[in-house]
């Protein structure tokens, strides 16, 4: 085993030899934290705008307008007719609302007029809630009209205007305070993983799914240059070779690894120290998962072309189905294909660790899986092995 | 001289197709012995058989007394081969590859650390072996995959097409580590397609075409098979005996 652990470090020196590899693997990586960071790191909560014409510009119109923009999460953009339906054509939005001529005065009158909503498609996730905030404000503002309406039927001409207004405010004030129904939130006091979160996680497990099946090709080039052949003559076995090879690459996924982490938790500042011992256990059992998916490929492929082909495929494959830049969970046959791809439990385990959320002893499902990954590729990675491109004797 | 390697009735097909087809030979301890052959001849899968890469399909292989085929390690511990390719990391220092191959054969670091120093001398790389070996020339490198061989102090050295694509510098040098090495006691495989190179530097010389040994002997016995032996070159042996026809 002594031989095996020489080949693993020279796999490392290797490693830190070669500039190309050391750029895409943490050069790159550490790029795009920086970017998603930018991006993201400020404003990774909901945030949504309401691209609307407001071809009225009345009373209520101007009320129900107020509304949204008072809210958190929604700021309103004015439109005219034409660039609203401009802006829908270029899918710059994919959700407008237009307000027609005469909606305010139609209403204070007691006929029915309605605000229009154009999408394209179903008009997005962030369409969706904008709509529901819109039609809620609409309701409120329109409810005080109808509202002074029933009183003054009611009351008949006995009452005055005045004191209409004055019993219509006193009911809104009072609905305002102690509504009927009230949803009340009831948040349990934990951290959230955010989506910055999960794009760190899923540019960890990407770049390092990434970096094992592209060392596939040295594989190769050393299987055609006749360095493994080599390597048998000497003491070494196929065996410890084999070995040796599996412990290099998962020293060089735990160096990326840990240098990735490194700069998420102290730049970033995301959870702590335990979270991030955590997270380097967590980085080992991805390591082997990795690099026996890698060697897998060195197995199968007969040339620099098909590794290189095969690193690409696989590794989009497992991160674009692996919830690496957006959630998959409630996403229909997208969450159904995720369950076959094991970003998804690496994503997943390492977000928990992130946020501060999860805990490693948590993760059952995700280290079974990632594990099981691991042994299963070692095994088919080891009966497929070969140290020439000729049969040879073991 | 005693026998050090003894192949008995060697063969190996590949899909059906003899690539070696039943031979035997003997090379004798402290020779330089001369594989030579047209590209494939089965030079190559003879050398892979007899250096225990490559499982024989019949025969055997005595090295030093020890069967390629049962008593693989033993024989391990008594060959150092350099391959046609420069099987070696590119992007690791000469010395770095020497004392890792070094390791691979059993030495302890230190012994490896110090075994490299000496065999970097012998191949004339003692000042540039701290230089990564990508940066190298194209005869520093040939000199530093036959180092590589050398790590283990072999008993046989297989030296398969030594001085493939390298200026006349280094193949002088390369020459002289091997009537070197043969002096001091090392048996020496050699295979090449130079005939001048073979016929300087091999005591004996075994023609292989179409997976068999069509002859054997020194290059002055040869010479005589087919002419006057210090007017005949063994280029013209060479293409007397395995003929004009292109073979690729």
């Amino acid at each position: 085993m002594g031989r095996a652990f020489h080949l693993a470090r020279l796999e490392l020196k290797r490693y830190f030899a070669d500039r190309a590899d050391l750029a895409f693997g943490i050069a790159l990586p550490i790029v795009l934290f920086a970017v998603m960071t930018g991006a993201l790191g400020e404003n990774a909560g909901f945030r949504a705008t309401m691209h609307v014409a407001d071809l009225d510009g009345g009373p209520l119109a101007h009320r129900i307008l107020g509304q949204v923009n008072d809210s958190e999460s929604i700021s309103v953009r004015r439109y005219t007719r034409d660039e609203l339906a401009d802006a829908l054509r270029r899918t710059a939005i994919l959700t407008g609302f237009v307000i027609p001529p005469g909606f305010s005065a139609s209403i204070e009158s007691g006929i029915p007029a309605s605000i229009v909503v154009e999408q394209r498609g179903s008009g997005g996730d962030e369409g969706q809630i904008v709509v529901g905030v819109v039609r809620e404000a609409a309701r409120k503002a329109v409810s005080a009209i109808e509202l002074r309406r029933a009183i003054g039927v009611l009351a008949g001409d006995s009452a005055g205007d005045e004191r209409v207004d004055e019993v219509v405010q006193q009911l809104l004030t009072e609905a305002h305070h102690h509504p009927s129904v009230e949803v009340v939130t009831d948040p349990m006091h934990v951290p959230e993983a955010s989506e910055l979160d999960r794009l760190l996680a899923g540019i960890v497990v990407m770049f390092l799914l990434f970096s094992a099946t592209l060392s596939a090709r040295a594989l190769i080039a050393e299987r055609r240059s006749g360095t493994l052949e080599r390597l048998v003559t000497t003491q070494l076995s196929p065996g410890e070779l084999f070995i040796g090879k599996f412990l290099g690459g998962v020293g060089r996924a735990m160096v990326q690894s840990f240098l990735l982490l490194g700069l998420a938790f102290a730049v970033l500042g995301v959870a702590g120290p335990l979270a991030f011992a955590q997270c380097l256990i967590l980085a080992l059992v991805v390591a082997a998962t990795v690099t026996s998916v890698g060697l897998v490929v060195a197995a199968l492929a007969r040339t620099d072309e098909q590794a290189a082909f095969s690193a690409v495929l696989v590794t989009m494959i497992m991160s674009v189905f692996g919830g690496t830049f957006f959630p998959t969970a409630g996403a229909g046959w997208l969450e159904v294909l995720s369950r076959f791809s094991l970003n998804t439990y690496a994503v997943d385990a390492f977000m928990g660790l992130f946020s501060g959320t999860g805990r490693l002893a948590d993760q059952e499902l995700e280290l079974a899986v990632l594990g099981g990954v691991a042994i299963t590729g070692l095994v088919i990675a080891r009966t497929m092995f070969r140290v020439s491109s000729s049969p040879l004797q073991s | 001289m005693d026998t050090y390697l003894q192949a008995e009735a060697l063969a190996k097909r590949f899909d059906g197709v003899a690539a070696v087809d039943g031979i035997s030979f003997v090379i004798r301890t402290k020779e330089i012995f001369g594989l030579l052959g047209p590209n494939g001849a089965g030079k190559t899968t003879t050398i892979r058989m007899l250096s225990t890469i490559l499982a024989p399909d019949a025969g055997d292989v005595r090295i030093g007394g020890h069967s390629v085929i049962h008593e693989r390690d033993e024989v391990r511990k008594r060959i150092g081969v350099c391959p046609q390719e420069l099987a070696l990391y590119p992007e690791l220092s000469a010395f770095d590859n020497l004392v890792f191959f070094g390791r691979m054969t059993g030495l302890s670091g230190r012994a490896a650390k110090a075994r490299a120093r000496a065999v970097l001398a012998e191949v004339g790389l003692e000042d540039r072996g701290g230089e990564t070996v990508k940066k190298y020339s194209g005869g520093m490198k040939r000199r530093v995959n036959i180092a590589i061989a050398l790590m283990n102090r072999p008993e046989l050295l297989f030296l398969d097409e030594p001085t493939v694509g390298i200026d006349p510098q280094s193949r002088n040098k390369i020459f002289e580590t091997v009537l070197g090495l043969r002096d001091e006691g090392t048996t020496v495989l050699y295979t090449t397609h130079y005939m001048e190179e073979a016929d300087r530097l091999c005591d004996r010389i075994g023609i292989m075409d179409r997976g068999r040994i069509i002859a054997v002997g020194t290059p002055a016995e040869l010479k005589r098979q087919v002419g006057d032996p210090a007017r005949t070159t063994l280029e013209e042996v060479f293409l007397r005996l395995t003929g004009r026809k292109l073979r690729d």
